[in-house]
């Protein structure tokens, strides 16, 4: 039998229908699992089986949807049963051209970070499906109705590193076009092309109507055959019997435009039986087959969105490197992740498209923060990632647990390099940069960094790895130390695009120990541009960039009607105006919270009185002003909180201002949400109150083992912890962590609080002090200090 | 594939079909009712432009022939408090609703970027899932006299009933709800209920 990889290049094969549809009519009772009939009453999946394959179909999922250790101690039994009605019932009907497809559904469960179930879990739950399911002789690996595109990954990853067999994945679309968890096809189809899928598509939930609405996209991107399982619409019930609303006739009908539009495979799911199949086959067996071609496309994703590097420039954050960033290295060096995740956002803020993540410092483990960080990131920004480490092991991990298709960074033109790298990206799938240099160092000219390019190109095809793929950077040195560095970039950046693939640089390295650099950046960024190139890493915050990028596709006809241009200009504009409000006093800024203004009068203040004066003379008095409004109820949280968090950010000033040896550290504070606890709101209020009144805060996040607490107020010598708890059934661990707190240290004073807790409680779990609201937390605290 | 969603309905709304309850809302945020400001204005409307109203429901019978016992077709639960609400009920409705996964992330996003607005975020999408629980219940009641609201979690109705409940109503499939161990839903802004139906 031909292997079926071959056969769907060459023509169009049909999936069968629903199964669990189906059995409710046999008789499946609802709750019942349907993958219980292998072993108790096979005949009938057999019965089944044999019916879509008399009615033309090639490939049968086997009953095995649900099935997985996790929801089943028999799931190996299941999946044998599952396979071998499968197996008998091709037997049966003796045909050539018919596939066991081993049917793989999701878990049911959601994965970390947003769940709880660990990736390499859900990739070991899966690897035991599919080892059980290749030992029973599957023709191939279905993966199917996932809604998760980190599920989806998961359980492409077990298929491929446990077994040899094609393939096939769908995912489930809403109305909107997009997975549950926001994926489009664009970003599905970027990420399983990446790992290798042989077809990919979608199923379930939608009727062919609505898929028909979607299928475009993927004939839009995808190089491989798409598969179309759909719903026969839309179940209604119907005199106590649910019904779907489409019918055979109809079905077919659109699956006919379906496959004008590109689908290449075709079946059904949910609703619909053997006469869906048969009439879809007799309408597009006849139709001439066109299998997708190789798209010519760069992409890379996150879990939500691809982005396609074309004619429109791209913009890669370059914040999260802790080369020449102090305050980074120091993050990083406490595992300060909430500083990262910030850079983040404010450069997500900014409009860049990728955001570049380096973690490399030689006192840490890089690889551990490197999949800290990148999960860090995926839970707070939707952008995509560049992974960028000099360390292969840390590529290949934070490859491994990337959700989405990353862009890497890098290889370049060294056999050690090409040899490690190159392997890691043929497995997981990701945009690679590529930098033209290699054992002899970086080539002073443009031939000879192109000819790197060439021989990177060359190599990673070796791997299947297509052009589309690589972005060459061709390396921007600085002009101070080489004055024609510039001259010969540029010149590169055309040679390269020439070579038919994309280009990147990082941007910021051309004007290293040059006065005002932002200038010469911002000019070599235009000239870049012009010369064909396609990504800069640069710094968002760099106004000047910013100017540049959007000034030239303006000019380039890439922002229609100057839009996108225009609301740039007009945001700055907005900037300007903001700072008209700061010229009320500091006092006033704090009050009312008003963020810019406060940083600009803490800077004017700064210039005529000392930073002490500042804190105990503007800011403190305006915060005791809000705190006493928000005590006396004419103020309200919410106020309170912007308060606080200006408040902050005055303060950051100010800190800039004081030596670091004559920082003030001695009032400081431990705060947790106890063990079992994850609410955070509460204690993180009290935090941010705590820091606009100038406490050093050791927040040691939520779900906080007793242990730690303690170890950590030993470690900073801090006598004073706070400890918060929201549910009741974690007040028990509030009250172990007092007593450990205690026991070991009779001078430590611990305040509580939350929503589950009052006076009498406290008293009774043995807490020092009950905080009835933030404030009350703060001005206990201060107490303290004050003695 | 095996999906059980014959029977299910879904409901959706877009975000400003939903009155947001300024009661619960001035609950959460400890505020009162006349709160109003940029703050909570910039909040609301980042929060709407994110929602994704989402229901999935189902109308069944219950069975309540023996004491403090509701059996339906998914479970049966041992229940006082359940029990005593579904008194004069045949037939119930179990429903799940839920805000969507982003607005999960947004919230992990404002926790490290401000927490004023998170706290105002977090205040609205809770009383945004309510207040779209009762959008729900107000098309479901719609000609028919119902019993209040009731969850597991609530008294002695246990939350372990959470699970054959959503995996009743598919919501992994239908909503994108999933369980965690300590039974607390994801996405995090999501409410399951019974509400009887009394005839």
């Amino acid at each position: 039998m031909k292997n079926i990889r071959e056969l769907i290049k060459e023509k169009r094969v049909y999936f069968d229908g629903g199964t669990g549809t189906v059995l409710q009519k046999k008789g499946l009772q609802p709750g019942e699992a349907p993958e219980t009939w292998n072993i108790t009453q096979p005949h009938k999946i057999v019965t089944l089986h044999k019916s879509y394959l008399k009615a033309g179909a090639n490939i049968l999922k086997t009953n095995t949807f649900g099935v997985n250790r996790t929801k089943f101690l028999n799931y190996a039994e299941l999946i044998r049963k599952g396979i071998e009605c499968a197996k008998k019932a091709v037997e049966e009907v003796g045909e050539s051209e018919k596939y066991i497809a081993f049917d793989m559904g999701p878990t049911g469960k959601l994965l970390e970070p947003l769940g709880d179930l660990a990736f390499e879990e859900a990739v070991s739950i899966f690897a035991d499906n599919v080892k059980a399911a290749a030992e029973c002789g599957a023709d191939l690996i279905l993966i199917e109705t996932m809604n998760d595109s980190y599920e989806t990954k998961a359980a492409v990853l077990a298929a491929k590193e446990n077994c040899d067999l094609p393939i096939f994945v769908t995912n489930v679309y809403d109305g909107t076009g997009k997975l549950m968890t926001g994926a489009n096809p664009a970003a599905m189809i970027a990420m399983l092309e990446g790992l290798g899928v042989d077809a990919l598509g979608m199923n379930c939930s939608l009727g062919p109507d609505k898929m028909l609405e979607i299928i475009d996209e993927f004939a839009k991107y995808s190089s491989v055959p798409i598969i179309v399982n759909p719903n026969a619409g839309l179940p209604e019930v119907v005199d106590g019997e649910t019904v779907f609303n489409i019918g055979a006739e109809e079905f077919s009908d659109y699956m006919v435009q379906l496959a004008e539009h590109g689908a290449s495979i075709l079946g059904g799911c949910c609703g619909t039986t053997p006469e869906f199949i048969k009439k879809t086959i007799e309408k597009t067996k006849s139709m001439p087959y066109e299998c997708p071609t190789y798209k010519d496309i760069t992409m890379v994703s996150s879990y939500t969105h691809s982005v396609i590097v074309d004619k429109n420039p791209i913009l890669i954050g370059e914040r999260i490197n802790p080369t020449g960033k102090p305050k980074l290295k120091e993050a990083l060096r406490t595992g300060d992740l909430n500083y990262v995740l910030n850079e983040a956002v404010r450069q997500a803020d900014k409009n860049v498209h990728i955001l570049d993540v380096n973690v490399g410092l030689p006192e840490i483990d890089e690889t551990e923060m490197m999949k800290k960080c990148i999960s860090g990131i995926q839970a707070v920004t939707d952008l995509p990632l560049q992974i960028d480490s000099t360390k292969f092991e840390t590529l290949e991990q934070a490859m491994r647990i990337y959700n989405g298709k990353p862009l890497v960074n890098s290889v370049n033109g060294t056999e050690e390099s090409l040899k490690n790298v190159l392997p890691i990206v043929q497995k997981y799938g990701g945009g690679l940069i590529a930098l033209t240099i290699d054992e002899k160092g970086i080539p002073d000219n443009a031939p000879d960094r192109a000819k790197i390019a060439e021989k990177i190109i060359a190599r990673a095809a070796e791997y299947g790895i297509s052009k589309r793929e690589i972005i060459v950077d061709p390396l921007a040195l600085t002009i101070s130390s080489n004055p024609e560095s510039a001259v010969v970039t540029l010149e590169s950046i055309r040679l390269i695009r020439a070579l038919g693939v994309k280009t990147s640089l990082g941007i910021s390295n051309i004007s290293f120990g040059l006065p005002q650099r932002n200038l010469v950046t911002s000019t070599f960024y235009a000239n870049a541009l012009q010369s064909g190139l396609n990504c800069a890493i640069m710094n968002p915050f760099a106004e000047e960039m910013m100017n540049v990028y959007y000034a030239y596709r303006a000019l380039n006809c890439l922002d229609t009607g100057c839009v996108d241009y225009i609301n740039y200009a007009s945001a700055i504009q907005g900037v300007a105006k903001t700072d008209v409000k700061s010229e009320e006093t500091l006092h006033v800024c704090i009050v009312k919270g008003l963020k810019e203004g406060a940083v600009t009068q803490t800077k004017k203040l700064l210039e005529s009185i000392s930073p002490l004066d500042v804190i105990n003379k503007h800011i403190v008095p305006a915060l005791n002003e809000i705190g006493t409004a928000f005590e006396q109820k004419k103020a309200y949280l919410p106020q309170l909180l912007m308060s606080a968090e200006t408040a902050s950010l005055s303060f950051e000033e100010v800190k800039k201002k004081i030596p670091k040896d004559q920082t003030d550290t001695s009032k400081a504070i431990v705060l947790a949400t106890v063990k079992g606890d994850i609410h955070d709101i509460g204690k993180n209020i009290v935090k941010v109150l705590m820091e606009s009144y100038g406490f050093t805060v050791y927040d040691l996040g939520r779900d906080v083992p007793p242990e730690k607490i303690l170890e950590c107020a030993l470690e900073h010598n801090c006598k004073l912890v706070g400890l918060s708890a929201l549910m009741t059934t974690t007040v028990p661990s509030m009250a172990e962590t007092i007593k450990l707190l205690n026991k070991t240290d009779k001078s430590i004073v611990t305040m509580v609080g939350g929503a589950v807790l009052n006076q009498e409680y406290a008293d009774m779990i043995g807490a020092d002090f009950y905080g009835a609201d933030a404030m009350d937390s703060v001005r206990f605290a201060e107490k303290f200090y004050a003695g | 594939m095996f999906v059980q969603k014959g029977d299910i309905k879904i409901i959706t709304a877009k975000a400003e079909e939903i009155r947001i309850n300024q009661n619960e809302l001035a609950l959460r945020l400890k505020t009162g009712r006349e709160y109003e400001s940029e703050l909570l204005e910039k909040c609301r409307k980042r929060f709407n432009e994110t929602v994704s109203y989402r229901c999935a429901c189902i109308r069944i019978p219950v069975d309540l022939s023996e004491e403090n016992v509701c059996k339906f077709d998914f479970a049966q639960v041992h229940s006082k408090n359940l029990y005593r609400n579904l008194q004069g009920c045949k037939e119930v409705f179990v429903l799940a609703v839920t805000t969507g996964i982003a607005v999960d992330r947004l919230l992990a996003r404002l926790n490290i970027t401000s927490q004023a607005e998170h706290f105002v975020t977090d205040g609205l999408s809770s009383a945004a899932i309510e207040s779209f629980c009762d959008y729900v219940s107000d098309i479901l009641s719609e000609n028919l006299k119902c019993a209040s609201r009731f969850s597991a979690g609530y008294g002695d109705f246990s939350i372990e009933f959470q699970k054959p409940l959503l995996e009743r109503l598919s919501a992994a499939e239908t909503l994108g709800i999933t369980l965690n161990s300590a039974y607390l839903m994801t996405p995090v802004k999501s409410i399951t209920a019974i509400m009887g139906i009394k005839l």
